[in-house]
């Protein structure tokens, strides 16, 4: 068995802790400066780091402590966009949203310093993460484009260039964030061309993450999109959606999602192994990673490093059984 | 022509006093606060969303949905039987509600909206009219883990929500809307969405208008022409072909037609002069007392000062119609 059988990862985000929340706060309200708030994302981002490395995951994140919104964020070190007032979310939440109001274009890494820096605390590979073009699109009002394609493709140009100079920085794991893409299976050709523009040329491994929505409506015609890798929610349909590979068998790697990231309760490392062996009838071991079904920032640090252990536990024990089948 | 507000109003808006919903609703969630002072706060902001839109000239208003934490739960919460599940996104938005799960039989315990519907028309000088979530709807974006089929739990969402409508119409209401979004996704499931509408309304008096947002309502647009209701509210942004649709079909029975030419999910202003232009075309060959014109969803999507201009340019566009304006 190879070395790259099951390796373990995240999607993207860890929990903010209550002193990052805090001070967050404190920086909107103008009671703390940039270089104090700068501080204390990077406390958080060394403990996020500390914790995976502890728990023995593969392929590693930062947990993005320093980003609120996932598109707002690029929106905001992006030509092209204003960032709209206080819209909701869901229940008691807001955000500002972005508003697409001139041509997109690349100013200048968004992610490379942070992703360097974060690379640095550690000898394990620091995946890099940005949010992929069509969630851009999708999650932006839109002034100025006379076309919902129009504008996502002027917005894979410029994300395209952040992945290549993440790919120079040395990245070996680029992962381009899909999570609006499942709703509307009338655009999956608009985020194919998209993607295709994102990872043109570039030689690191690159992912795309989706979550919620209508998977089996853009199954097997997703696999089109340009990268090597999809992280994708199971766990939370009981592993159902792996069944589909029985009829159209999944020709890249699969980030397979083994823990739900919205409920409390604790997955046993019996149920997430399960899973894994599950979706071993249909792929190598080399071909799956092992990953939560999404992001962690709703869960509580406790819950995501309790959850995150019986993962790694349970790709450790299907790997064994692996190793004493092939013996 | 008059012009009408289509549900929701945006709760917040920029600077402290505008945001003192969200803060209340805040200290209420951590015991900092009773249920009286907060429901003190949503009187005040209720009020402050019906000033606003008829500054804006709309001629027939709703109370802006302030009170509601989303569409399914300020209903499922108050009915017997379901209880709160998980996030779920809302269609093809990036907004999130709390997931209903039918864990009993769904039973009416006691009016919902009355009182707020009461409260509302006692402030404004304009008639304000209830809206209800549609049976299907409701019954659509739950979980159903109590009944055997679908049908049967959708059949008493129906029964309850009827109780919920002769409330209303007791109380006074001479117009009530019915939402019924989700059944713009699936326009096959019409038959369906027919008898469940017929058991919600049976023996009502009051003028029922059904909202078909979310979505293009072209396919649905037939056949909905033909229920027992008095009006219909039609998504006329997300597919431009409703608004032809409109603008050639023969003019057809007495079902009026609440035309959503104002964008409610995009920030980009239209034109007084470009929601005319459609308004007219439609009312040229509908006869222009059948059609209200009124924006393509609630406006909660919008930041408050963008939905205030967009409810200005869209009474404009009505209250100038014909008046020599439509070169």
């Amino acid at each position: 068995m190879s070395n790259d059988a099951l390796l373990t990862s995240s999607i993207g985000s860890f929990p903010k802790p209550e002193y990052l929340t805090k001070a967050r706060t404190a920086f909107q309200q103008g009671k703390i400066g940039e270089p104090e708030l700068k501080a204390v994302e990077e406390r958080a981002t060394r403990e996020t780091i500390a914790m995976q490395e502890e728990l023995g995951m593969d392929i590693l994140v930062d947990g993005e402590m320093y980003r609120g919104d996932m598109a707002t964020y690029f929106a905001e070190n992006t030509d092209g966009f204003a960032i709209s007032g206080l819209v909701r979310s869901y229940g008691n939440r807001y955000y500002r949203k972005p508003i697409l109001t001139g041509p997109v274009r690349f100013r200048g890494p968004i992610t490379v310093e942070w992703w360097k820096w974060a690379q640095s605390l550690t000898s394990k590979p620091m995946k890099a993460i940005i949010t992929g073009p069509y969630t851009m699109m999708d999650w932006s009002f839109d002034e100025h484009y006379a076309s919902r394609r129009e504008a996502c493709l002027d917005l894979a140009r410029a994300l395209h260039e952040e992945v290549r100079e993440l790919a120079d920085a040395g990245a070996k794991y680029i992962q381009i964030d899909e999570p609006a893409l499942s709703v509307r299976v009338d655009e999956l050709d608009t985020a194919i061309d998209a993607m295709a523009i994102v990872t043109s040329g570039i030689k690191a491994t690159t992912l795309t993450h989706i979550c919620y929505g209508t998977f089996e409506q853009i199954y097997p015609r997703m696999l089109d999109l340009a990268v090597d890798e999809y992280d994708l929610a199971m766990a939370n349909t009981g592993f159902a959606l792996v069944d589909h590979f029985k009829k159209h068998p999944f020709t890249k790697t699969l980030g397979l999602g083994v823990f739900d990231v919205h409920t409390h309760r604790l997955e046993s490392v019996d149920e997430m192994r399960a899973g894994i062996e599950k979706t071993l009838q249909y792929l190598p071991p080399e071909r799956i990673r092992v990953v939560p079904d999404c992001g962690l920032k709703t869960r509580t640090w406790d819950e995501s490093r309790a959850k995150c252990a019986n993962m790694v536990q349970a790709a450790k024990q299907a790997r064994e059984k692996l190793s004493a089948a092939a013996r | 022509m008059i012009a009408s507000a289509l549900g929701s109003y945006p709760r917040i808006g920029e600077g402290a006093e505008a945001q003192k919903l969200r803060r209340s609703i805040q200290k209420f969630q951590a015991g900092g606060m009773t249920r009286e002072a907060l429901r003190e706060v949503e009187n005040e902001v209720t009020g402050e969303a019906i000033a606003e839109q008829e500054a804006a000239g709309l001629d027939w208003i709703t109370d802006g949905l302030v009170r509601w934490e989303d569409g399914q739960t300020y209903f499922a919460d108050r009915l017997e039987g379901f209880k709160r599940g998980q996030l779920i996104r809302y269609f093809d938005t990036n907004t999130y509600y709390r997931q209903p799960v039918a864990t009993g039989p769904i039973r009416w315990k006691a009016p919902i909206a009355v009182d707020d519907w009461k409260f509302a028309q006692a402030r404004a000088s304009k008639p304000v009219r209830p809206v209800v979530t549609g049976p299907y709807t409701l019954a659509r974006l739950s979980e159903n883990a109590h009944y055997g089929d679908f049908e049967s739990f959708a059949a008493d969402v129906a029964a309850a929500l009827h109780e919920e409508v002769r409330a209303l119409e007791e109380a006074g209401a001479k117009a009530i809307q019915i939402d019924e979004p989700a059944l713009v996704q699936d326009p096959s499931d019409e038959p369906l969405a027919k008898r469940l509408l017929a058991r919600t309304l049976a023996g009502t008096r009051a003028e029922i208008w059904v909202a078909l947002t979310m979505g293009s309502p072209v396919k649905l647009l037939d056949r909905a022409l033909e229920w027992a209701v008095a009006g219909l509210w039609l998504d006329g942004v997300s597919d431009p072909a409703l608004v032809e649709r409109l603008a050639t079909r023969a003019a057809a029975g007495t079902v009026k037609l609440g035309v959503g030419i104002v964008n409610a999910r995009n920030t980009r202003l239209e034109s007084a002069d470009q929601v005319r232009e459609a308004l007219a075309r439609v009312a040229d060959r509908q006869g222009a007392e059948r059609v209200v014109a009124t924006t393509s969803a609630g406006l909660e999507f919008l930041p408050r000062d963008r939905a205030q201009q967009k409810l200005a340019r869209l009474s404009e566009a009505a209250h100038t119609l014909g008046a020599g304006a439509r070169s």
